[in-house]
C-alpha cells in the first residue's frame, strides 16, 4: 500500500463525496490526497457502501422514516410508485397498499405553529397494549403536516388492523396532543 | 468545516506540459518524496523498458492506480459505468505515455494521472467522444488486473435493522442525505435546520450506523 503522511477524517471524506465542502480548493486537496492514499480510499469505499446500504434498504421498503414534502416530491419525480393518504387531525382513513406500490405516504395534518419538539406515539391493534414512541420527529412547521413513511414491505404482509398515531408537542410543562389519527388497514384484495 | 487532518508538506507546484495538443495544468503531488513510491518505481520500470515489455510493472501500476481513478470518477461523474470508462481511459493514456517515453518524469506519475482525470472529466462533460475512440482502438492493450469493487455491498437487512435503532431525526437525515446524495445545506433547508446542525446529526448517525453494521459483521463472521 502506498499511503500519504496523514489521513482524512470521515467527515472530510463524506463532505467531499457529497460535494459539501467549504470550497473548491478543499475538494482539490481531497482529490489529490485520495490519489495517493489507499487507506483513505478504503475508508471512503466503506462510507459509500454504507450510503448504498441506506439507499437499498429504503428502496426495498424496509425502513420507516419521517420525511419532508420535497423529498416525497423528488421520489415521485424519479418514478417511485406511491400511494398517499392525507389525514386531518382527529381523522381516520381506510387504507391499503398494492403489491406494486414502492412507497406508502401518510400525511398527518396538524397545527404545528410554535411547536419546538414533536413526538409520535404509535399503537397497532395487532399488538394490543403496546405503544412505540418516536421521539423528536423532524417536521417543517410551515407545511402544517408530518409526513410519515411506514415500512411498506412489512405493511404489505399485514392482516387487517388499525394503527393509531398521536402527535405530541413536547413543551416545558409536559406533552400537549396536537393530533390523533387512525389508519384502518385492509390487505389488498386478491 | 471539512478539513484535511494532516496536509501534506510542500506547496503544490504547477507546471504545464503538452499532451495530445492540449495545454495541461498538472499539480505535482509532493514530488520530493514521490520518487520512492511503488507507483513511481513501476512507472520508471515501464518507461525504461522497450514499449510493451514491462507487463508486470504495468499490471502493478494498474492495480495501484485504477481504483483511485475509479473513485475520482464516481465522485465527479456520479455514474458507475462512466467511472469505469474513465478508469480505463486514464490508465490507457498513462500507460501509453509511459511506454512511449513521453512522460518526462515518470516518478511524477500521480500528478500526471490526476491531471488526466481532471481533463478527461472536463472533456466528458463537454460531450467529447474521444474516450470511446481510444477504448475501441486500444482496449486490448490494457493489462489484465483485478480491480476490487470500490464499494463492497453491505447486508441490506442489517443496515435496515441498524437504521431502525437510530433516533427519528438521525434516520431522516441519513435517508435524505444518502438516498439522492444531497449536501447538508439542501437537507437542512428542507428540514428547517442549519447546514451545521445537519452535519452534526449526520456525523452522529453515521457513527452509530457504522458501529452497528460492523458489530453485525463481526457476529456473522
Amino acid at each position: 500500500m502506498s499511503a500519504a503522511a496523514g489521513h482524512l477524517s470521515l467527515d472530510a471524506l463524506l463532505a467531499w463525496w457529497l460535494h459539501d465542502e467549504a470550497s473548491a480548493a478543499t475538494a482539490d486537496a481531497v482529490d489529490e490526497h485520495l490519489m495517493q492514499c489507499d487507506a483513505c480510499g478504503r475508508a471512503l469505499d466503506e462510507l459509500v457502501a454504507l450510503g448504498d446500504g441506506v439507499r437499498a434498504a429504503f428502496r426495498a421498503g424496509a425502513l420507516a422514516s419521517v420525511t419532508t414534502a420535497a423529498f416525497v416530491q423528488r421520489l415521485a419525480g424519479q418514478g417511485v410508485r406511491m400511494r398517499e393518504y392525507r389525514v386531518p387531525a382527529g381523522g381516520s382513513v381506510e387504507c391499503s397498499v398494492a403489491p406494486d406500490d414502492d412507497l406508502l405516504v401518510s400525511r398527518l395534518e396538524a397545527p404545528l405553529g410554535g411547536v419546538r419538539r414533536l413526538d409520535a406515539v404509535v399503537a397497532s391493534s395487532l399488538d394490543p397494549g403496546v405503544e412505540h414512541r418516536l421521539e423528536d420527529v423532524p417536521f417543517d412547521p410551515r407545511t402544517g403536516e408530518v409526513i410519515w413513511l411506514p415500512k411498506v414491505a412489512a405493511v404489505k404482509l399485514e392482516p387487517a388492523n388499525t394503527l393509531r398515531v398521536t402527535l405530541l408537542s413536547i413543551e416545558d410543562g409536559g406533552a400537549r396532543e396536537v393530533g390523533r389519527y387512525a389508519f384502518h388497514h385492509r390487505p389488498w384484495p386478491g | 468545516m471539512p478539513q484535511v487532518v494532516a496536509p501534506r508538506p510542500g506547496a503544490l507546484r504547477i507546471y504545464l506540459c503538452s499532451v495530445a495538443g492540449y495545454a495541461w495544468r498538472m499539480e505535482a503531488l509532493d514530488d520530493a518524496s514521490a520518487a520512492e513510491t511503488p507507483e513511481a518505481r513501476a512507472a520508471r520500470r515501464i518507461a525504461a523498458a522497450p514499449p510493451g515489455q514491462a507487463s508486470e510493472a504495468e499490471a502493478e501500476l494498474y492495480r495501484l492506480l485504477a481504483p483511485r481513478v475509479r473513485r475520482y470518477g464516481l465522485r465527479h461523474l456520479r455514474d458507475g459505468h462512466a467511472a469505469a470508462d474513465l478508469m480505463q481511459q486514464v490508465m490507457l493514456h498513462t500507460l501509453s505515455k509511459l511506454r512511449a517515453g513521453e512522460l518526462r518524469e515518470p516518478e511524477r506519475v500521480l500528478s500526471f494521472v490526476l491531471g488526466t482525470c481532471r481533463l478527461t472529466v472536463m472533456d466528458q462533460r463537454r460531450g467529447e467522444r474521444r474516450r470511446a475512440e481510444l477504448l475501441e482502438r486500444f482496449a486490448d492493450d490494457l493489462p489484465v488486473a483485478e480491480v476490487a469493487h470500490v464499494a463492497p455491498r453491505l447486508d441490506e437487512a442489517r443496515v435496515a435493522d441498524c437504521l431502525e435503532r437510530l433516533p427519528e431525526r438521525e434516520r431522516a437525515v441519513l435517508v435524505m442525505t444518502f438516498y439522492d446524495e444531497r449536501p447538508s445545506e439542501a437537507v437542512g433547508s428542507e428540514l428547517g435546520l442549519s447546514a451545521g446542525n445537519v452535519r452534526v446529526i449526520r456525523h452522529r448517525g453515521i457513527d452509530k450506523l457504522r458501529r452497528c453494521v460492523d458489530a453485525g459483521r463481526r457476529l456473522a463472521a
